[in-house]
């Protein structure tokens, strides 16, 4: 094992349990915003995720994206909904323990399946300039995802303009 | 050290389980704005897999997963918009976000 993959192992496995640990915290605070704020230590994780998987281009965007402008929304959601800070543990029990139960069920499939599958790895590892193949392919091969999506977020945003508003 | 070297399935066993954990807060927590962190966390698990699979899995579509993920980031930003704005409509007509009381349209 050389030096490089030493040092990534490290690094994964200290962020995995970083964000595995913020994550359960996030599920369970009652405080609503120790919850985004713990979400954001999440997020950063997925961004150093992203550098792990050499995807640059990616884990700019999720900083910029996530950690940036969709928390900053969250929070301004939390703020704007005054007396709503504290869950007043408004979910019965039986609701909570159907929950787990869900959640620990299809997370033992999908773990069953993701470790059995003989997956067809690649031999050489992924390098490639990410951020310019990237734009290449949403002008070329996925030009009309594209456009959809910038027409969705056109109208998205627009649509929680009007929806939010005073009347 | 007996660290095994990093590979496909240790990052798309962390996503299942980034999942899971998102899926038990979005069906067990009662304030709207929870749930909505919640399915964000999910959204970011499956970017993780999504990404994975553009680095490790042998295919002639190299970035496909990045690409992917880059469009569910996109979905998720237009989703969060929508979703904190229909909250805070809610809050200023019933002052609650408690999703058990928002029960208008109940027979």
């Amino acid at each position: 094992m050389s030096a490089t993959d030493a040092i990534s192992s490290i690094v994964f496995y200290a962020v995995a349990a970083l964000m595995l640990a913020c994550a359960v915290g996030m599920v369970f605070a009652r405080n609503m915003i120790r919850s985004a704020l713990l979400l954001v230590v999440v997020l950063s994780g997925v961004a150093l995720m992203y550098v792990l998987l050499s995807a640059d281009f990616l884990a700019v965007a999720q900083i910029l994206v996530y950690v940036g402008a969709i928390m900053v929304l969250m929070l301004f959601a939390i703020m704007l909904t005054p007396n709503q800070v504290d869950l007043s543990g408004g979910t019965t029990q039986g609701q909570k323990i159907s929950a787990a139960l869900t959640a620990i069920t299809i997370g033992t499939i999908a773990v069953g399946v993701v470790i059995t599958h003989p997956w067809n790895l690649r031999p050489t590892a992924l390098n490639v300039e990410t951020a310019e193949r990237i734009g290449m392919l949403l002008l070329n091969t996925y030009v009309l995802p594209f456009w959809i999506a910038s027409i969705l977020l056109t109208v998205g945003l627009i649509g929680a303009i009007v929806i939010a508003r005073e009347e | 050290m007996a660290l095994a070297p990093v590979g496909l399935q240790h990052f798309l066993v962390l996503a299942v389980i980034l999942f899971c954990i998102g899926m038990y807060g979005a069906l067990s927590r009662s304030n709207a704005v929870g749930i909505l962190l919640s399915i964000e966390l999910m959204l970011n698990a499956v970017n993780i897999m999504m990404v994975a699979f553009a680095r490790y899995i042998n295919t002639q579509q190299e970035l496909a997963g990045q690409l992917f993920a880059i469009f569910i980031m996109t979905v998720a930003a237009a989703e969060a918009a929508v979703g904190l704005a229909i909250v805070i409509s809610v809050y200023r007509l019933r002052h609650t976000i408690q999703v058990e009381d928002i029960d208008l349209l109940k027979g």
